[in-house]
């Protein structure tokens, strides 16, 4: 594998590598333990408390139902970044399973699967998981199987550029002339490097993951209420924007903040990639 | 065969496919369900509660959904060809109706949030790559790093809440004057702006470090004079190849923000349809941004080819 040699096509910007890990190790503890800590249920209606302010009782307020704003946007945490994860390891599953297939088949395998990716990229990202959600209604699945789609082709291309380039190394011709099954050099020789080559798709994967997530909560075509997810959050206090824009804040940054993570993260794994790989 | 010719040909019948398994997936979807289609459609027409076995039946028949299944979907996909998408349950207009009153819509607001985001995005991309690793890259860096990773819904709702709720200047919402359009247009620019803000910031440090622009400062031009010169048209090429292929990118865009904004496009008129169960818009109204994302596809090869004669030659190869 060469290095992209045309360094200053790459902006030359410092990215923070710590800095975003740490985001992004945020927000998977607030996923993970978050919940635990705010007890406080999500659920649970005040009518006589509604668009309340900021108070010990209720920290980032209450929303239009008299419903505890922080207990809704840490228990939606886990919902958000717990599905997008769900879909990008379904994705990159099914994207290395087709690219390795591609690089080590017959002519007639790698034609179908990247005629199929090809077919796939020529679908507006949106619309595959907005018809599916809006047949088989709103939740998990169709959610999953629609943003899975539209993730796998560009897995499935990168795994196979690598995969082809890996074969053709000494090493690898020296372990087939050894007589190791097909199976152990795959594993053994070609996984590893897909997988580190693939680490900043999967990164930036959870980041684009997030945001389908969110919009479509936002449509009202996700997570249904009164799941609280951030983007069906988002969509239920849109009405209340101007009295209470505080509450409204909260899911907003909360998004904001993970999708920078994943991005941020993403790129210091793809300048690691690359500054490994023009090391001698 | 000439390579524009090809790449034409190539991507109509990408097209075409894409039309075709989009209606067979929408079929599929509609009988693919769990319970009976006819009752559904009875149920959409008129009403969950008030739905007989009687009606029922009289829509089974209406529709042919008592038919082969083949026969069915040789019957859908022999009236799509003719552009016979039925009529809406809700509103009763025929489906082509409805796609062409809204289709303006969307159509000039991805046109003015495309131009609008190279109108932001040419001067501060340029600005920042003359003095790369200076104050303005680092801080047009951080902008459009901070934007890109913003949902469109979000920073919509930010420009509602300061021009719209604090600033009054512009309405939040819906459509009646030229003024609703700009809000939209301008979240839809600022998504576009912050990846294209990054190519051209790109072309323009690498075209100023090319050999052919020393040769010009050698020459004697000055910095400003030499590019103008020498490097902008060879700047303005993958510009304009990304700019080309934005404008399919457009099409993902609008779904969530002519919703936000209430905004009578494409996206608004799937998204009510798909609420609302409204089967014959929702295919058609899928149907019809399937399509408009192939041609804007084909669109961008064929600007791409144009610009650069080297990529015809290699797409011949």
């Amino acid at each position: 594998m060469t290095a992209p040699s045309d360094t200053l096509f790459q902006p030359r910007v410092r990215r923070y590598p710590s800095a975003s890990l740490t985001l992004v190790g945020a927000m998977i503890a607030l996923a993970a333990f978050g919940p635990l800590v705010v007890a406080t249920d999500p659920n649970a209606q005040d009518l006589l408390r509604v668009l309340e302010p900021a108070s010990w009782a209720h920290p980032l307020g209450t929303d239009h139902l008299g419903r505890d704003v922080l207990a809704r946007v840490v228990h939606g945490a886990p919902r958000s970044l717990g599905i997008a994860l769900l879909c990008v390891l379904a994705a990159s599953g099914i994207g290395v399973a087709l690219g390795l297939a591609a690089a080590y088949g017959t002519r007639l395998t790698d034609a179908v699967i990247m005629r199929l990716s090809d077919l796939m990229l020529a679908f507006p990202g949106i619309l595959l998981a907005l018809l599916l959600s809006g047949f088989l209604g709103g939740g998990i699945v169709p959610m999953l199987i629609g943003i899975k789609l539209t993730l796998w082709p560009q897995f499935a291309r990168m795994t196979r550029a690598v995969a082809i380039g890996v074969l053709q190394e000494p090493h690898v011709e020296a372990a087939e002339l050894a007589g190791f099954p097909k199976p152990v050099i795959l594993a053994r020789h070609v996984l590893p490097p897909v997988l580190r080559q693939t680490m900043t798709l999967t990164t930036l994967g959870l980041g684009s993951a997030v945001m389908s997530i969110s919009a479509l909560g936002f449509l009202g075509l996700g997570l249904q209420p009164p799941t609280p997810e951030w983007g069906a959050m988002i969509n239920e206090l849109l009405p209340y924007l101007a009295e209470a824009p505080a509450q409204m804040a909260a899911p907003c940054i909360a998004i904001f903040l993970s999708v920078l993570g994943f991005t941020l993260a993403g790129q210091a794994f793809a300048d690691e990639t690359v500054r490994s790989e023009s090391a001698p | 065969m000439n390579p524009i010719a090809r790449a034409i040909a190539a991507r109509a019948t990408q097209a075409l496919l894409t039309a075709w398994v989009l209606a067979t997936l929408c079929f599929a979807f509609v009988h693919a369900l769990p319970g009976d289609t006819a009752l559904r459609i009875a149920a959409a027409r008129v009403g969950e509660d008030r739905v007989t076995a009687e009606t029922a039946d009289r829509i089974r028949r209406e529709e042919g959904l008592d038919r082969p299944l083949v026969a069915q979907y040789g019957d859908w996909i022999a009236r799509l060809a003719v552009a016979d998408l039925g009529r809406s349950l809700v509103s009763r207009r025929t489906v082509t109706d409805e796609l062409a009153y809204h289709g303006r819509f969307t159509l000039g607001l991805g046109a003015l949030g495309w131009l609008l985001s190279y109108a932001i995005a040419l001067p501060i991309g340029v600005l920042a790559g003359f003095r790369p690793g200076g104050w303005a890259d680092r801080l047009t860096t951080a902008v459009s790093v901070g934007i890109a990773s913003l949902p469109s819904f979000l920073v919509g709702i930010g420009l509602i809440s300061i021009f719209a709720l604090t600033l009054r200047w512009l309405p939040p919402a819906g459509f009646r004057t030229g003024a609703h359009m700009v809000l939209p247009a301008i979240t839809l620019a600022l998504g576009l702006a912050a990846y294209s803000v990054r190519i051209i910031r790109n072309s323009v440090v690498e075209v100023r470090a090319a050999f052919y622009m020393t040769f010009a400062r050698i020459k004697g031009l000055g910095a400003r004079q030499a590019f103008r010169s020498h490097g902008l048209r060879n700047a303005a090429i993958p510009v304009a190849t990304f700019a080309a292929l934005q404008f399919a990118y457009v099409v993902d865009g609008f779904v969530v923000i002519e919703t936000l904004f209430n905004y009578p496009g494409l996206g608004e008129l799937l998204v009510k349809a798909l609420l609302a169960r409204d089967v014959p818009i929702i295919m058609g109204a899928g149907l019809m941004i399937g399509l408009l994302y192939a041609a804007a596809n084909l669109i961008a090869d064929l600007v791409c080819l144009t610009l650069d004669p080297r990529r015809a030659a290699r797409a011949a190869a």
